[in-house]
């Protein structure tokens, strides 16, 4: 027999149906028989899932045998990876395009700028690439980001034409694998894409590194933070309730989005500490997993201050403990002021933070202690109640940036996990 | 009197081509049978079941059972190549 692969059958349980059934279908397998469960049923008992066997594997064995793919229904796919963004007729009046941007799911939910050609156009002139170039195929729904797509995007979102450039970066670098942008698109948690703006670029567009800069106020933070957002859900095809399966979200997913305050950041800049020039500009993109967690504290002694940071960092429900993570924190200025008067270097900071975040893994839910056994086996061996989870697998994987104003809050930001930020240049040439 | 404007259409179709699956298997007598465990809680449970049902009741002469590290990231390469390559059937999970 001509080796052609095995037969495939995937299980989802009643909740998950409808994403397996979406997900099959953008990764080019239509006709994937996936078998359907009750859920939830990750919580059920042994003997539940026990008698759950019997009663799915007649229907396993029939998707085997009986009702898998034949050879006809496979329609080739029409589009084409250089072919030019669709032009629709739309009521000029604002009402109707609203009605019609919700009925297509188009948006968040908030009102949106029509992108009308000279709208799109102007922004083009910020690249000099072309616009049907393809600058990523945005997971999960593998539609490809052009150039076009992007600015059609950003338009939507409210951004000035000189932004585009931020978010070509953006897109490549939420695109870049060991970001997981399959993960964080698709699943139940919260996350969300943290933007993060370093170098020149951050003042010439008034991206807000300062006083409320993760808050609301400032164009740049709003329309990037929600273009980006626009951009996985329109063109990566992550629609809320669909493939987009957070359980609740989180309000960063309309944007999460602020400049690193270089000016009051004792140590080297986000950007330079990842090889990149002081006058270059340069963005990172973080999986933020639950907006911001404050930790107002008037620690004025280091030891006493990193302390603190380390026991709100610890906590039992954290991807950051399950997976070996990547945790964030935003220094307020006056914070990262104290550690850098301590002698501190942010290797420093970030090893001190390593070590004191240390948490017994029985601090678990059982259940959450065996799969952190799964996760982290080759790396801390087997995982009993006293086993000192580290937050991340190396202390370098702690990521600090030092934004804010005046004041003693700093903020952490726990993250998916199971993701790595990445950086990329922001290439102007407009 | 309300016109019309000419706007882009933002949303981007499917890049990946529709593939065709190997075709379905007539029985699963003596067929070796794969199982990529998306280490969900419960689905190791439930692989288990499944697998002595298909040993027992079908006459699957094999069970190969693999387990991601994590459920969100893809299986790696090297256990789809060997699935693939030793297996008639491979069935896995998504979900919760």
């Amino acid at each position: 027999m001509a080796k052609r692969g095995p037969a495939a059958v995937a299980i989802c349980s009643t909740a998950f149906a409808a994403l397996g059934r979406a997900q099959a279908t953008a990764l080019g397998y239509p006709e994937l028989p996936i078998a359907v469960i009750p859920h939830p049923f990750g919580s059920r008992t042994r003997d539940e899932v026990r008698q759950l066997a019997e009663q799915c594997i007649g229907e396993i064995v029939r998707l085997v045998c009986e009702a898998g793919p034949r050879d006809s229904s496979v329609v080739p796919n029409r589009s084409s990876l250089t072919e030019r963004a669709a032009l629709i007729k739309v009521p000029g009046d604002l009402d109707g395009l609203y009605s019609l941007f919700r009925e297509r799911h188009w948006g968040d939910g908030l009102p949106v700028v029509p992108p009308t050609t000279e709208r799109v156009e102007r922004m083009l002139c910020h690249s000099h690439r072309a616009a049907t170039e393809v600058v990523a195929t945005v997971a999960p729904g593998f539609g490809a980001a052009t150039i076009e797509r992007i600015a059609a995007n950003a338009v939507l979102a409210g951004c000035d034409p000189e932004y585009l450039p931020v978010l070509i970066a953006a897109v490549e670098a939420v695109a870049e694998p060991r970001f997981n942008l399959q993960g964080i698109q698709v699943t139940t948690n919260p996350a969300a894409p943290w933007l993060i703006v370093n170098g020149p670029i951050g003042k010439r567009l008034g991206v807000n590194s300062g006083v409320n800069c993760l808050g609301q106020g400032t164009c740049a933070n709003a329309t990037l933070g929600r273009a980006l957002r626009l951009i996985l859900q329109n063109i990566g095809g992550a629609l809320p309730g669909e493939m987009d399966r957070a359980t609740q979200g989180q309000p960063g997913k309309y944007t999460f989005c602020c400049a690193e305050n270089e000016e009051m950041n004792p140590w080297e800049p986000l950007h330079v500490e990842r090889g990149f020039a002081p006058e270059c500009s340069a963005i990172t993109v973080v999986g933020g997993a639950s907006g911001t967690l404050n930790m107002n504290t008037h620690a004025k002694d280091a030891d006493d201050l990193l302390r603190v940071i380390a026991d709100t960092m610890a906590h039992p429900t954290s991807n950051d403990y399950w997976t070996g993570g990547e945790p964030w924190l935003v220094l307020a200025p006056e914070h990262a002021e104290i550690l850098k008067r301590a002698g501190l270097s942010k290797s420093d900071v970030k090893r001190r933070l390593w070590e004191q975040s240390k948490m017994p893994a029985g601090r678990m839910a059982a259940k959450d202690r065996l799969r952190t056994g799964d996760a982290r086996r080759a790396e801390l061996g087997e995982i009993g109640p006293d086993t000192m989870l580290p937050i991340s697998t190396q202390p370098e994987l702690i990521g600090i940036v030092v934004a804010g104003g005046p004041g003693t809050h700093s903020v952490y930001v726990p993250t998916y996990g199971n993701s790595r930020s990445v950086t990329r240049k922001v290439v102007c040439n407009a | 009197m309300v016109g019309t404007v000419l706007i882009f259409d933002p949303t981007a179709p499917c890049q990946n081509e529709p593939k065709h699956l190997p075709p379905t298997l007539d029985d699963l007598r003596d067929k070796v049978v794969g199982f990529i465990d998306n280490s969900k809680p419960n689905f190791d449970n439930l692989v288990e079941d499944l697998a002595e049902l298909l040993r027992s009741r079908y006459g699957a002469s094999r069970i190969i059972k693999r387990r991601k590290r994590l459920s969100s990231h893809p299986a790696p390469e090297a256990m789809i190549k060997e699935l693939s390559e030793q297996c008639d059937v491979v069935i896995t999970g998504s979900g919760d």
